[in-house]
């Protein structure tokens, strides 16, 4: 009984230790990404808080051997960029909400529905993709300019929608081929209506998915350069890119203290808005979807 | 159900598109009629602040024709003006370079600027300024208000613990005595077997740039014409500076490597931890840079131009334009007149170190003064001529395409001077046709 | 499941048409158009059949650049989809911190693109460089390596700033797929005693294939179209060994002034990069593609 009980706990022990070997093995994988990950806005942390002239030592180190608020004071001085932050917030959501909700029976339907329609998406997502879309530019801007929507927010949000729509349209369409499709036919027989389904019942399976959807039309929406640079022409309707790109300079040189402080910040806005989605990561939903 | 929902994001879609057209409709009108837009490629803070200063004088000078300030940068310029020239919305002045606005004028996007150039400015301004924008038919597409040129800089300290003395105004420098400079600069200086102190650098990035200026001096130009063709010679007068540059980082060794991969200003922080003792080929702006990150008490100065056959090397200007769209040609005239006159030119000059292009600016103490080496730089100015190259066509794409490649591979040991030659003689011949030939390539 | 078959499905993509149509379509057709013409900067447009696909044939410069073109994709695509695989099964356990990592990983989505080139050069700087500094302090360099002015370390220099530039997205979008795979299926293969690798090659797998399929082929289409990190570390040097197509198809438009040609090869570059991705797709998955 005792030598029983003795090899229960001996065994238990064994299991949290392998358990805890386990867990040791990720949190070192996971911090050897972190490495590769995280060290370059690490440095860029700390150009943002060296003097000047420490930025140009030739002898650099991670940690600043002065720290000084300098940048930071001169960028949150120009009240341009706080102003463009707010332009790329507006901006950056509406497109990523948009895209969700315009996408997502779109996708519904390109899985469920099999129609000759499918190669005709397959084929504009494959061009949109490929095409330079720098030669695009020009007639884009024409036809914005036909619809009084250059110069002005909307337009750009208009055109972010579309642009990431290929991308989000295709990955949906992926998450929703790996749903069973079991889970709607017990909804169609309690009558409900395909757009009920789509975002009553798919909505709660899609969740990981969609908050990855948001976050990618958000980020980019919020580092697009080029459209907005041509687009806007008031000053207080420019976005964060146009404005992070006045610290650049001749021959790729740059104000580098204040870029990097200002993109910093620029930086802040994404991750905040990933950590409040990424409860929707969190698993157990959609276990709980398919018993139900 | 479904279809009540179509109905309503069509109704919601429409109406934010009404509601647009609406809305939109008057700022455009604003800004596009009422005022004249300057674009302007000031990017240190100095320049930033004269530039605003400037056109804030000038709107309350004039508020019936006031000017609005725009901000550019020299990343997106290019890509920015093309799209505005096609679709014809360009500022109406607009900052750029003599070396790319000769290109926009030949495709007709400028406007010819001569009908508007007061006597004063003209006869003010360099001629060898004006060379560098006047197309060979004539025109004028841009008012050339600063120049630039490479310079060449050395660390004082160095220079005084080695008791090498730097050349004088007067009595320049050769390339030959450069390079046995750099050679006895070139040293071990904490003796653990690799050098830490590199007679001179070179920012060999953007290759063809910095050589074609400097070939001046040693009378290569690299680009013939014959017959209203262009071709490309590599002769006995564009060998002898490749191969300074080859026997410097192979042979004697006295060019620092680390600086083939480098362009100008990104040499600093090497400069100001003095392992790199002197820069050649940097440009005259750097100085500023320097001034302003350097760790208190660096000590520098500015060498003349070195001497070949001639100390000449080749020009840049910036300039502000007119796009041949602009429907108030003499209203932006009339401002740039105002925003180059004598002491504007000079505030700008001052705020972003560049040399001015007006004579009685020139003339100024302030761009006379011993300090930060504005006396050589100024007294340079005489060396300044214009390159071969000015107004070849093609000329953009003959150097990212064959020059700057092919430069780079040179410099990085993997072909000979002769090799580089021949190369450059075909492909260049190859690019060039494509110009030349009505459009048929290859 | 398909009653009124393509009534429905109109009704469900309509929202979305009208502005594709606009913003996208329109302007795309313009472009392919412009494939067909002589437009150069400046000048007329002129029909001209298919001159600039048979310049194009002797075009080294081009061809060149459609072979580091695929180099570049198809490293960079695999390294972040292995790498960003890796990284997503390992934030899909539960273990502490978790939350922390998963946002630590966006960290270079979420930098604004004109910085990361800068950061970049600085970190591969020959004489002031991070990645000189600790691997010559860890004795496995002597002397500092030039790397993006190198010939032998310029291509693998900038793929490796490419996949830190792309892992986030393919992390992201593979850890909400392997989210989507319910729980039970992984217990009763636990029961039956299957290992990790099993697990992952007999359930994970299968069920991930649509969206793995979706994120190859996008992040393939992507890759192979971007070109302004690389532009920021070397401009496509050094002696061209880094211009990538999408690069040159730029410098011909924006620099060159030839837009019709630069539209001819935009126009071939849909048309090989979708044979590649069509054949990988039939391959891989034997049915048709998007259904």
């Amino acid at each position: 009984m005792i030598k029983k009980e003795g090899r229960i706990t001996l065994n238990i022990k064994l299991k949290t230790l392998k358990r805890g070997a386990r867990s040791a093995f990720i949190h070192l994988a996971l911090m050897m990404f972190m490495i590769y990950l995280v060290f370059p806005l690490l440095w860029m942390v700390s150009l943002s808080l060296k003097p000047t002239p420490e930025i140009y030592s030739a002898d650099p180190s991670l940690m600043p051997r002065t720290v000084s608020g300098e940048h930071y004071r001169s960028v949150l001085h120009e009240e341009r960029v706080v102003r463009s932050i707010l332009n790329s917030l507006y901006v950056g959501i509406t497109s990523a909400a948009l895209v969700v909700l315009v996408a997502l029976p779109g996708a519904y339907a390109l899985v469920r529905y099999k129609s000759y329609a499918n190669n005709v998406v397959l084929g504009w997502i494959l061009t949109s993709q490929i095409f330079p879309v720098i030669l695009l530019m020009v007639p884009l801007y024409m036809i914005l300019r036909s619809l009084s929507l250059t110069n002005s927010l909307l337009g750009l949000i208009l055109v972010y929608v579309v642009w990431s729509m290929p991308f989000v349209l295709w990955m949906l369409h992926g998450y929703i081929k790996t749903i069973p499709i079991e889970l709607e036919e017990a909804a169609t027989i309690d009558g409900a209506t395909r757009i009920q389904i789509v975002y009553r019942i798919l909505v709660p399976v899609l969740l990981p998915a969609i908050g990855a959807s948001m976050l990618f039309a958000f980020i980019s929406a919020w580092n697009e350069f080029f459209l907005a640079l041509v687009l806007l022409k008031s000053p207080d309707l420019l976005t964060i890119p146009v404005e992070l790109a006045k610290f650049t300079g001749m021959e790729g040189q740059a104000r580098t203290g204040p870029l990097a402080a200002a993109s910093f910040i620029a930086t802040i806005p994404s991750i905040v808005l990933f950590a409040a989605i990424q409860k929707w990561f969190s698993s157990g939903l959609v276990a709980g979807a398919v018993k139900n | 159900m479904n279809k009540k929902i179509i109905w309503i994001l069509l109704a919601i879609a429409s109406l934010i598109g009404l509601w647009n057209l609406i809305h939109d409709q008057s700022p455009n009108s604003d800004t596009d009629q009422d005022k004249l837009r300057y674009l302007s490629l000031a990017w240190q803070e100095q320049s930033i602040a004269a530039n605003k200063a400037i056109v804030a004088e000038w709107n309350s000078q004039h508020p019936d024709m006031e000017v609005e300030y725009i901000q550019g940068t020299w990343n997106s310029i290019h890509d920015y003006l093309i799209t505005t020239f096609e679709t014809k919305e360009t500022p109406d002045i607009f900052h750029y370079e003599s070396a790319i606005i000769v290109d926009f004028a030949i495709r007709g996007f400028l406007a010819d600027m001569r009908p508007y150039i007061g006597q004063e400015m003209y006869s003010d301004i360099l001629d060898i300024a004006w060379e560098s924008v006047t197309r060979s038919n004539g025109e004028i597409c841009g008012i050339p208000f600063l120049m630039e040129s490479f310079i060449v800089l050395y660390n004082r300290e160095i220079f005084e613990k080695n008791g090498i003395e730097a050349p004088s105004f007067e009595s320049p420098w050769t390339w030959d005595e450069m390079r046995q400079a750099a050679l006895a600069l070139t040293q071990d200086t904490d003796g653990d077997g690799s050098v830490d102190q590199w007679g001179v650098a070179m920012g060999l990035r953007s290759a063809a740039n910095i050589i074609m200026n400097h070939s001046i001096s040693f009378g290569g130009s690299f680009f013939t014409k014959e017959n209203d063709l262009y071709t490309v010679r590599v002769g006995s007068a564009e060998r002898p500076l490749l191969n300074l540059i080859m026997d410097m980082l192979y042979v004697e060794r006295s060019m620092a490597p680390s600086s083939i991969g480098k362009t100008g200003a990104a040499m600093l922080p090497e400069f100001f931890s003095g392992k790199y003792a002197m820069m050649v080929g940097i440009g005259s702006w750097a100085r500023q840079q320097i001034v302003e990150n350097a760790p208190t008490g660096f000590r520098w100065g500015v060498i003349p131009p070195l001497k070949a056959q001639s100390q000449d090397i080749g020009i840049n200007t910036q300039t502000l334009s007119i796009p041949s769209t602009s429907k108030r040609k003499e209203h932006a005239m009339a401002f740039i007149s105002y925003m180059l006159n004598q002491e504007n030119m000079a505030l700008l000059a001052a705020s972003d170190w560049m040399i001015p292009t007006r004579t009685s600016c020139l003339a100024m103490d302030e761009f006379r003064t011993v300090d930060d080496g504005w006396n050589i730089v100024n007294a340079s100015v005489k060396f300044l001529q214009s390159g071969s190259w000015l107004g070849v066509p093609g000329y953009v794409e003959w150097k990212t395409r064959v020059a700057n490649p092919i430069f780079q591979e040179l410099f990085a040991d993997r072909f000979t001077v002769d090799e580089a030659a021949e190369r450059l003689e075909t492909e260049s011949n190859m690019v060039l046709s494509r110009y030349q030939r009505g459009g048929a390539r290859w | 499941m398909n009653r009124h078959k393509g009534s429905g499905q109109l009704i469900f993509l309509l929202p979305v048409l009208i502005p594709v149509v606009m913003f996208s379509i329109l302007p795309l057709l313009r472009g392919i158009y412009l494939g067909f013409t002589d437009y150069q900067l400046g000048g007329g447009i002129k029909f001209n059949g298919i001159d600039n696909y048979i310049q194009m044939l002797h075009d080294q410069y081009f061809w060149r650049s459609f072979r580091v073109g695929f180099i570049w994709t198809i490293t960079v695509t695999a390294g972040q989809i292995v790498l960003g695989m890796v990284l997503a099964l390992l934030l899909n356990t539960r273990i502490r911190l978790i939350s922390i990592y998963s946002v630590l990983m966006l960290v270079p989505w979420a930098m604004p693109p004109v910085v990361r080139g800068i950061i970049w050069r600085h970190m591969y700087d020959p004489d002031a460089g991070a990645l000189n500094m600790v691997l010559m302090s860890a004795n496995i360099l002597d002397k500092p390596i030039n790397w993006l002015a190198s010939f032998e370390y310029a291509i693998p220099a900038v793929i490796i700033a490419g996949i830190w530039g792309e892992i986030p997205k393919a992390a992201l979008f593979l850890l909400a797929g392997l989210k989507s795979i319910p729980d039970d299926l992984y217990e009763a293969s636990r029961i039956d005693g299957a290992g990790i690798w099993n697990e992952f090659y007999h359930i994970t797998l299968p069920l991930l294939k649509p969206v793995l399929a979706a994120i190859i082929s996008l992040s393939f289409m992507w890759n192979f179209n971007t070109f302004g990190l690389v532009w920021v570390l070397t401009q496509g040097g050094p002696g061209g060994l880094t211009r990538l197509p999408m690069l040159a198809a730029y410098e011909e438009a924006f620099r060159y002034g030839y837009v019709g040609y630069a539209a001819a090869i935009g126009n071939v570059m849909v048309i090989i990069v979708s044979l590649v991705l069509f054949t990988y797709l039939r391959v891989q998955y034997r049915e048709q593609v998007l259904s």
